[in-house]
């Protein structure tokens, strides 16, 4: 559920994130994230610039992408819980693409007072082409 | 024309910058990435949580730009242009949320430059960590970026 409290002892290795489906992407949001990120870079807004560029046309901003993972870990796991996230942009995400953010446990660890868990993430397009792949730590609280 | 990058580049710091987290820009961010997270977005919410105000999503600290830094300088350095780079990788490491109204000190340096040859062609790889401490110069976070550049 949404944005509920979760804790370490509700998760178990293998058990899945619940997805988050984001897009169809649209020029208007590469704009917004480019003024919220500051990365300018015309090859996110500019088609004849991407074009000469040999990229085919624009593309969304890798972090953008990365953003939505982060927003499945968290609408998961709760805000302020993410440790940690790293991932690798696989392939580009284009306009009217619809990105769906996945995950899968794959570890469990305690240390005093400290449960992490850690997360294989990823994100695929409409055509099942995954574009983020990463892994992701996060910190839960326990029931006590 | 095939391009080489400059290793000589592995191992620069950049002279550190000093960043001050804004309340709206927190928000202009969540709402920009589409994340709503009342978390991020209330700050009624943020006061009556366990942070005592709202926090920035884990991704935030993409936004810790030098202002001063001329990217487009430092690309000629190692030998390429905006045209040819993508966004390879990128890790965050967070010990705590980020929060409005603080300052962070932000150092970063060019820490590897590699090659490989991928599908598509030959392929530069630099990357780029960058550590972010508070005023009590404690480590608040890391971002490790890999900048893929079209040889």
């Amino acid at each position: 559920m949404k944005y509920a409290t979760l804790y370490a002892e509700d998760v178990d290795i293998g058990d899945e994130l619940p997805s988050l489906v984001k897009g169809p992407i649209q020029q208007i949001q590469l704009t917004r994230y480019a003024g919220a990120s500051g990365d300018f870079n015309p090859i996110h807004q500019d088609d004849e610039f991407a074009k000469a560029a040999g990229m085919g046309g624009v593309f969304a901003h890798g972090m953008l992408s990365m953003g939505f993972v982060a927003q499945a870990l968290s609408d998961w796991a709760g805000a302020g819980r993410v440790r940690k996230l790293g991932v690798r942009f696989a392939a580009l995400v284009r306009l009217k693409d619809v990105v769906t953010c996945r995950g899968r446990i794959v570890g469990t660890s305690s240390k005093d007072d400290t449960h992490l868990v850690e997360v294989e993430v990823w994100a695929e397009n409409q055509h099942g082409e995954k574009v983020v792949t990463g892994h992701a730590t996060v910190a839960l609280p326990s029931r006590g | 024309m095939p391009i080489t990058l400059d290793r000589a580049v592995v191992g620069k710091a950049f002279p550190p910058y000093a960043v001050t987290v804004e309340r709206g820009k927190i928000k202009e961010f969540a709402r920009a990435v589409g994340d709503l997270n009342p978390f991020y977005l209330d700050d009624r919410v943020g006061a009556a949580s366990e942070w005592g105000d709202i926090i920035a999503p884990p991704t935030f600290a993409t936004t810790f730009r030098d202002d001063s830094l001329d990217y487009t300088a430092f690309l000629r350095e190692l030998g390429t242009d905006i045209s040819r780079v993508l966004h390879g990788e990128q890790e965050f490491e967070l010990h705590q949320p980020l929060q409005p109204g603080r300052t962070y000190l932000c150092r970063a340096k060019v820490v590897d430059i590699y090659e490989k040859t991928g599908k598509s062609g030959p392929m530069g790889f630099v990357v780029r960590e960058t550590t972010v401490t508070d005023a009590d110069n404690e480590i608040v976070g890391t971002m490790r970026a890999v900048t893929v550049v079209r040889l």
